[in-house]
């Protein structure tokens, strides 16, 4: 008969383990003053330290960020069979050979950008050079079918990763979909005042007779746009979604107002 | 041997030209001979004088894609739509929704102006699953335009009940 010491012995490190482990999460959690709805730093921390120590995260949370961090089963290059101890891996280690893309990896992290709504746009760029020039599919003409296959899918998510981080709209509205908010189609008629406001800035671009008046209006509106900048970014580092939401369906309408500033100018060339 | 490849072909930002896109659906990007009618010829485009007690105004957006859309209507003393008139910046389809919206509800009364569905106007123009949220902005447009002339005529009533006691 097994003696019960030795799995007791394991039980209760097992438990110490466990006890110190959410001993420093919640000291985490306190020291970055989240609320209930902050959820975003505390899950940068907290998923930093979980990584760590290589343990899983128990969380209702619907993002696929939190899947991502967690101490997910290993994944093994198709080729030599090798762990990928890398999230995202490109390439194995071993053999070099290019992989298929993981399902649900962030763009934030293809990119190996913070998740923060602040973005460098220059290192993004660089970052996307830097993978398209490994990546691309003329990389790989003389290579197997299926690593050809696995260039271009690696290659089309990397465009899709920075097209839609590249604008702060993109970008914030990318940020809240991984919180699981998404913008439902339908109409608003509750805020007539700012509708007022967008039916007044579209009705003079599309009256302006020369150069010099579009551009006024589109200087006004990248004035408006850079206001709607802060204002997101200073919502999601608190975590208040809903006041992010609002505020990039704002900046939605302008954007398209910046739009029809560029057409209206190309009109007058 | 496939580096000095690569770096043949990688000189320059010109060579990455062949981007590739997320493997989605495209939709063809092909507008109905109705729509590109509306869209061309649109109907009943303008304002009318928001501040007329008989001019109801219907300010809506659609904040997935970001039109906005302004539909307004002038009703007579019997209760019917003499004129409308609209302004929408948005996709043709959005246009052509709301030049038919106000194609439709001239000539008719206020509460036959509300039986307007979108699924009606998204059918004669023949919108596409992908576009049939333009033909519901029409159709709040509609009703919005009827509920601030409804609020206009209850609160001309309210002013001739406090005037007359």
């Amino acid at each position: 008969m097994l003696s019960a010491k030795p799995f007791r012995a394991a039980c209760s490190s097992w438990a110490v383990l466990m006890w110190t482990n959410r001993l420093c999460i919640s000291k985490v959690c306190m020291s970055t003053s989240f609320s209930i709805k902050d959820t975003w730093h505390c899950n940068r921390n907290v998923r930093s330290l979980l990584k760590a120590r290589g343990l899983t995260c128990n969380t209702n949370q619907s993002s696929t960020l939190w899947n991502n961090c967690s101490g997910r089963s290993k994944v093994s290059c198709w080729s030599c069979k090798q762990p990928l101890d890398q999230t995202p891996a490109f390439f194995c280690v071993s053999c070099k050979v290019v992989q298929p893309p993981e399902e649900g990896t962030s763009y934030f992290k293809i990119m190996a950008c913070d998740y923060t709504f602040t973005l460098d746009t220059q290192q993004l760029q660089k970052k996307y050079l830097q993978l398209q020039r490994l990546l691309h599919p003329d990389n790989f003409s003389q290579k197997s079918v299926t690593e050809q296959q696995y260039s271009e899918s690696q290659s089309a998510l990397v465009n899709k990763a920075y097209t839609t981080l590249l604008k702060p709209l993109s970008r914030g509205l990318y940020m809240l979909e991984l919180e699981g908010m998404h913008i439902k189609e339908g109409t608003e008629s509750a805020h007539s005042a700012f509708f007022m406001e967008l039916m007044e800035i579209n009705e003079a671009l599309d009256e302006a007779q020369t150069p010099e008046e579009a551009n006024k209006i589109g200087q006004d509106t990248k004035g408006k746009l850079a206001e709607l900048t802060e204002q997101i970014d200073t919502a999601l580092r608190k975590g208040e979604l809903q006041n992010a939401q609002a505020l990039l369906i704002q900046m939605k309408y302008f954007a398209n107002i910046e739009e029809k500033v560029k057409e209206k100018l190309c009109h007058f060339m | 041997m496939a580096v000095p490849v690569a770096s043949k072909c990688l000189g320059s930002l010109s060579l990455l030209s062949r981007r590739l896109s997320a493997p989605e659906f495209t939709t063809r990007c092909c507008y109905h001979k109705k729509v590109v009618d509306h869209y061309e010829n649109p109907r009943n485009v303008g304002t009318l004088d928001k501040n007329s007690r008989n001019v109801g105004t219907g300010l809506v957006g659609a904040p997935a894609c970001g039109d906005v859309m302004k539909l307004q209507i002038q009703v007579d003393d019997q209760g019917k739509i003499v004129d409308a008139r609209f302004k929408t910046f948005g996709c043709g389809s959005a246009i052509a929704s709301s030049s038919l919206a106000t194609e439709w509800v001239k000539g008719k009364s206020v509460d036959e102006a509300l039986t307007i569905r979108n699924t009606d106007i998204a059918k004669e123009l023949c919108l596409p699953p992908v576009k049939l949220h333009c033909s519901m902005l029409a159709e709040d447009a509609i009703k919005a335009a009827l509920a601030d002339y409804r609020l206009k005529q209850q609160d001309g009533q309210q002013e001739a009940v406090s005037a007359s006691s």
